[in-house]
């Protein structure tokens, strides 16, 4: 029996043993390479990971490549656009085996910086002061610069012209003109709003800045949240819909704010460049424009949502990766990405040829100069579902303002002592 | 020296391992590995995004942040414990009956065209649960066909918001009688148990997730019943014959010849919907993220939101565990209430 017993395990270990054998690199000696220098310059080559946009985008991107790899005979590119980016992306930094450039998103990249996953970019990046301030910041953790942004949108706010033009209004500029345009626009008969306003951290913190407020302190030690500035402006955000000038996206069967601007069941949206192509194509009747955020009572403010060209950590090939992603980044890669319209070209320089070509976005555009960057630490989701479920707990009237801004206080301490 | 090899006995052994072998290894590698790599993760403080041997052994301490520990992961934990339990409280049992009632109805002799019945009952099993889900969010909108219907029968119906509604059922029964979070008394509001209120605890799946669970349901149907009807046809017909010679009418039949018969199947098909009902998580992540409120968080996507969302892998590692201990303690325990009685 016991000799069985033994046998079996040896069989087992011996298979196992073939298994790690199999997995193991090939152990024959390779043979030492030839000491003279082979006189063509190797071709690195080199992979862009990144998620998959619209057609169009994606088309751009590749020609951009495309023209790269011509001029730089030595680095070949490849472009890698996967779905369920996030996921991929994490299993490839940590398998090792990152691939050389990648996009990153400024709230990802504390996470990213954090894990020691990214190099920093610093004086590699060339004309680093050329980009806006706020979208250096939005990339910059801990006193360094990662890396470049690759282009940018800011929220404005979206008018239906015509409903404005019914209704005698002006474009609010203040957030009594929002309220009261708000009020005067909405026909709840016909199942029409003033506004529409997602549960949403990403669209309530605009409110927030404006009304003077903050999330957490500058070094990120402690919440701020939970001040009359944000009560102010939580008040002001939820009453809109409570009172009825404003309604959420899925209480008029719709998915998102775009999509209840587009059916015209809504006047007024708060959205970023996005908007732009998407009711182009998917409602191209609806006369709208754009203007830039009412003012609270501290003033402007807006949100900058930015995506990065990132180099991992352990790059395979670092300078040719910066080569790259200078090169994107750059006037010539720049101007190609942002002349298809759709997101902004993060360099102060290219401003004026952009405006150029698209003026009626100015107001996207000016947002550069008041945008908070959209990034906190790592972990910080677990405060986005938190004021996330409190702003909808709100709506549904099981909860108050003080009561809120209290719990996301609480949650958002508990993250930042980790 | 080796000569014990080519007795009889130990050929055999070498013929079933070498045969064992590749399945064996497969199992091992793809299954047997990371299990073990996710319990050594969950002991360690990893992000899921550098290397894994550059994190931190950290004790107990995932445990404990969401079993122990007063604070949002703990809170989040039997958030998604709660809802993930009534979930399957909704699904299961209804999902075993509406099988076993399709079952009976299918494999009656007089039925005519029962392959198509058959085939559109398995249909939504065999269909990607992704696609599934988003003709649910259309179905299901504020606009869409099921409040369509119900307007239809029912004039003075408004129409609900299906896929944002954060009221439990429970909470919206009890609110029948007057009982709100304001009238009941001030301990249930204030108190916490785990993290959770009494008034939480008790609020019942909230519409939202009552829209997946019908979802679910239709779904797994299906395959349950598929299950029952090679179940049924196994019974051999002269139980039947014997029990109508002994003037059983076809209830007592069912009740007592049916129904005892299908026992095993019967934890078979409750086991399964347990499991999967337990692990839900596409539908979650098409249809709501685990919003509205969080009540629709499951303990799966709490699972995929700190492992990939929030570097966070550790954490998500132990409340993978510790799902896994609720599912097998559950099963086991479910084991013996329907173990088969010896005496048939």
């Amino acid at each position: 029996m016991y000799r069985a017993f033994a046998f079996k395990v040896a069989l087992v270990l011996g298979l196992l043993a073939l298994l790690v054998a199999a997995c193991a690199p090939a152990a024959t000696p390779t043979p030492a390479p030839p000491p003279e220098a082979t006189p063509v310059p190797e071709v690195v080559e080199l992979q862009l990971m990144g998620w998959s946009s619209s057609a169009a985008e994606n088309t751009r991107l590749q020609q951009m490549i495309d023209t790269f790899n011509a001029q730089h005979p030595t680095i070949q590119v490849t472009l890698n656009l996967v779905p369920e980016y996030d996921t991929t992306l994490q299993a490839a930094l940590a398998g090792g085996t990152p691939p050389d450039a990648f996009y990153v998103d400024s709230f990802r990249l504390p996470d990213l910086a954090g894990a020691g996953s990214l190099a920093v970019g610093g004086g590699r990046i060339e004309a680093s002061g050329d980009f806006y301030p706020s979208l250096r910041e939005a990339f910059t953790y801990q006193g360094d610069f990662y890396c470049p942004p690759k282009d940018f949108s800011t929220l404005a706010l979206q008018y239906n012209t015509a409903m404005l033009e019914a209704a005698g209004i002006e474009v609010p500029t203040t957030w009594e003109e929002l309220r009261a345009g708000a009020e005067a626009l909405t026909d709840a008969e016909a199942g029409v709003y003033g506004l529409v306003l997602p549960a949403d951290f990403a669209r309530w913190i605009v409110f927030l800045y404006q009304a003077g407020g903050s999330v957490t302190d500058p070094d990120f030690t402690q919440m701020t949240i939970n001040t009359p500035e944000a009560a102010a402006a939580l008040e002001f955000y939820t009453s809109l819909v409570l009172d009825g000038f404003a309604t959420t996206p899925s209480e008029v069967g719709a998915g998102w704010p775009g999509e209840a601007f587009g059916q015209q069941k809504a006047a007024m949206a708060i959205e970023g460049n996005w908007m732009v192509p998407y009711l182009e194509d998917q409602f191209p009747d609806v006369a709208y424009g754009v203007a830039e955020l009412p003012a609270g009572a501290g003033g402007q403010a807006t949100m900058a949502f930015t995506v990065c060209y990132g180099v991992p950590a352990d790059a395979a090939h670092p300078e040719e990766s910066w080569t790259l992603v200078n090169w994107l980044t750059g006037a010539e890669g720049m101007q190609q990405w942002t002349d298809l319209g759709l997101a902004m070209p993060t360099r102060a320089s290219l401003q004026e040829h952009w405006l150029g070509q698209f003026p009626d976005l100015e107001p996207f555009l000016a947002g550069a100069a008041y945008a908070h960057k959209w990034q906190f630490v790592p972990g910080f989701g677990d405060v986005l579902n938190a004021v996330n479920d409190n702003i909808q707990r709100i709506f549904a009237g099981q909860q108050t303002v003080e009561a809120a801004l209290a719990e996301i206080e609480a949650v958002g301490n508990e993250v930042l002592a980790r | 020296m080796f000569s014990w090899l080519r007795s009889r006995k130990y050929e055999d052994v070498i013929a079933g391992w070498t045969f064992l072998a590749p399945a064996g290894t497969i199992l091992l590698v793809f299954l047997v590995a990371p299990i073990l790599a996710a319990l050594w993760v969950s002991f360690r403080d990893w992000n899921g995004i550098s290397p894994m041997d550059r994190s931190n052994f950290v004790g107990l301490e995932n445990y404990t942040a969401l079993l122990v520990d007063k604070g949002i992961r703990q809170s989040d934990f039997f958030k998604a414990l709660k809802n993930t339990l009534y979930y399957v409280l909704g699904v299961v049992p209804t999902q075993t009956v509406i099988a076993l009632l399709l079952a009976t109805i299918v494999n009656q002799r007089w039925l005519k065209g029962k392959s198509f019945f058959r085939t559109s009952y398995y249909f939504p099993s065999i269909t990607s649960s992704v696609a599934i889900s988003l003709i649910m969010i259309w179905l299901f909108q504020k606009n869409g066909l099921i409040n369509f219907f119900l307007g239809q029968i029912f004039p003075v119906f408004e129409g609900l918001n299906w896929l944002e509604n954060l009221n439990g059922v429970i909470h919206l029964f009890l609110g029948i009688f007057g009982l709100n979070a304001r009238s009941v008394p001030p301990w249930m509001t204030t108190e916490k148990i785990l993290g959770l209120t009494p008034w939480d605890w008790i609020s019942g799946p909230s519409i939202t997730l009552l829209s997946i669970m019908l979802l679910n349901i239709w779904t797994t149907v299906g395959t349950m019943m598929i299950i029952y009807l090679a179940a049924l046809q196994d019974i051999p017909a002269h139980l039947y014959e014997a029990a109508a010679v002994d003037g059983a009418n076809s209830w007592q039949t069912f009740r007592r010849v049916t129904l005892p018969l299908l026992r095993p199947v019967t934890f078979f098909v409750v086991t399964l919907g347990m499991i999967g009902t337990f692990q839900v998580f596409d539908q979650i992540f098409v249809i709501s993220s685990g919003g509205p409120a969080k009540t629709t968080l499951t303990v799966a996507w709490m699972v995929y939101f700190n492992g990939f969302k929030n570097s966070s892998m550790g954490l998500a590692a132990a409340t993978a565990f510790v799902l896994f201990a609720i599912i097998f303690s559950l099963t086991l325990l479910q084991r013996r209430i329907v173990e088969t009685p010896s005496e048939l």
